[in-house]
């Protein structure tokens, strides 16, 4: 939700919980230069993320899958 | 020439497009494509689409996402005599549907094979062609774009070949864009017009490179930039900025020569915050679908005005942009408050000053918002989702995002809602806030209430 607010210069507490294309593509790159590593996702687990916490989802078993490998 | 080329003159994209070195490299996605290879395509392209029942005069539709398989079928459609009608990939089998039967193309070319991964900027795709009307392009345009409108689902935009040819020349005179040899990092879309004039069109003709970065990310721009050793200017919109202002180099970029912009204006703090960290200019440009580019401010020394580009007149009245565009640009729509007597209306409210001729957009006057660069009509939207079975009423307004109030007629859940709109509008029109409301606020008199503050009072209450 910080990261969002980030986007769109707004308090964390407004941000809308839904997510489109643009916001997701500021998530995945946020993400990346903080874990600095690439998030490798496909175009399913991509297209399933409506909300924040679907991203939330995703990010998490990616970040653990590369530390695992 | 002696008279202005149409879509059933296909003389001009050899001129203007294919007259450079056949080993120039046009594309790089990473693999150079040159001009030789693109032509080759191209003639390929057009046997597929002849034999699937394009003729001069005809139309095909192009429903492709940004993609070798689009720039290849736009030129084999041209080179064929016929008019591209481009189709945003993104938009819904319904909104297809409707805008198939309004322009009637004799082929729509669609992906059967997408590959690649998630926020490719350039897709891998193999395309079919399928036969659909056997009739006539509706105008002698040789592109025809949707935009969102307000009179119907959506406004019909046409460019003729020599209009889009005269904005290729006026690229070549604006001081600041990318010269022959040199690389566009091209982010935009090639569908809408930064990016099918201002990269594609501008770069085929002029002999730079186009360079679509691996995905939608800060470190892929980056890494697309120190590819080649030629000198790279970014293109993009205001969202790409964001990006990079927030991405570390992990080293000097001395081939980056400056990012430009068009769409919707810059916080002053998001330019600053990318000059400091990468100290080249940060250029702006202002246009739109129905003339392409109006003005620029490439230096980043006017900001937010612009200055217009050679050939391209804008002047004040009332309160509203208008500028010079010889014939309308509308497809079945007679409207004099959108275009008359030369002037395009732009519904952008704005001013000219007197003695150095610089414009001030100030934002639009209309209820047409602008999301990541693609512009969306409120209008579009309210009447999609008031049409829906279910609902009594709805309003549509723009608070920090796309927010819907919509009043049920009988039970109707936030999903179902969320699922009839994802079949009916492309996913950068929906709706980012849906609030359902017993009774949507009304004036004294029935009519719905359209201030921010009222609506967002109705849902707390």
């Amino acid at each position: 939700m910080t990261m969002l607010a980030e986007l769109t210069a707004k308090p964390a507490a407004e941000v809308s919980d839904r997510i489109g294309s643009m916001e997701l593509a500021w998530l995945v790159h946020l993400v990346e230069q903080r874990y600095e590593c690439r998030l490798d996702l496909t175009d399913d687990e991509l297209a399933g993320i409506r909300t924040v916490d679907d991203a939330l989802v995703v990010f998490r078993a990616s970040l653990t899958a590369s530390a695992d490998g | 020439m002696a008279e202005d080329p149409t879509a059933t003159d296909p003389g001009w994209v050899d001129e203007v497009l294919f007259a450079g070195h056949p080993t120039d490299v046009c594309l790089r996605l990473p693999e150079p494509v040159d001009r030789a290879t693109l032509h080759r395509l191209v003639t390929a392209a057009q046997d597929r689409l002849t034999a699937a029942g394009l003729r001069p005069g005809g139309a095909a539709a192009l429903r492709l996402p940004p993609s070798l398989a689009y720039v290849v079928n736009l030129l084999a459609t041209w080179r064929c005599g016929g008019q591209a009608i481009l189709l945003d990939h993104r938009l819904t089998d319904h909104e297809v549907d409707l805008a198939l039967a309004r322009l009637t193309p004799q082929v729509v070319v669609a992906p059967v094979r997408t590959g690649g991964g998630a926020l490719k900027i350039f897709v891998d795709v193999t395309e079919g062609v399928t036969r659909y009307a056997d009739r006539p392009a509706v105008s002698g345009h040789a592109v025809i774009q949707l935009s969102s409108g307000s009179t119907g689902p959506s406004k019909v935009i046409g460019r003729t070949a020599a209009d889009l040819v005269a904005e290729v020349h006026r690229y070549t005179r604006i001081d600041g864009v990318a010269l022959p040899g040199e690389r566009i990092i091209l982010l935009p879309s090639m569908v809408h017009v930064l990016g099918l004039v201002g990269g594609l069109l501008y770069g085929l003709h002029a002999g730079v490179e186009l360079v679509p970065p691996e995905r939608l990310s800060g470190d892929a721009v980056l890494a697309a930039i120190s590819a080649g050793s030629t000198p790279a200017t970014v293109l993009g919109v205001p969202f790409h900025i964001g990006l990079l202002a927030s991405t570390r180099p992990t080293g000097p970029l001395p081939q980056l020569r400056r990012m430009t912009t068009g769409g919707e204006l810059v916080p002053a703090a998001v330019a600053r915050a990318f000059t400091d960290r990468y100290g080249v200019p940060l250029g702006n440009m202002y246009g739109m679908t129905e003339v392409g580019v109006i003005g620029t401010d490439l230096y980043g020394s006017h900001r937010p005005s612009i200055s217009p580009v050679p050939g391209i007149e804008v002047r004040e009245s009332g309160g509203e942009l208008w500028v010079s565009c010889p014939a309308s640009p509308y497809v079945g729509l007679s409207d004099p408050t959108r275009w008359s007597d030369g002037w395009l209306h732009t519904r952008d409210a704005g001013t000219v000053d007197e003695d150095t001729g610089l414009v001030t957009v100030r934002g639009r006057l209309d209820s047409q918002v602008s999301v990541g660069g693609m512009k969306v009509d409120l209008t579009e939207v309210e009447a999609t989702v008031a049409e829906l079975t279910g609902v009594a009423a709805a309003v549509v307004v723009w608070d920090d995002g796309i927010t819907a109030y919509v009043q049920p007629d009988g039970p109707l859940s936030e999903e179902t809602l969320d699922k009839l709109l994802a079949e009916r509008l492309a996913g950068y029109k929906r709706p980012r806030a849906l609030h359902l409301l017993d009774q949507l606020p009304r004036t004294t008199t029935g009519k719905l209430v359209r201030s921010t503050d009222a609506l967002r009072s109705a849902v707390t209450r």
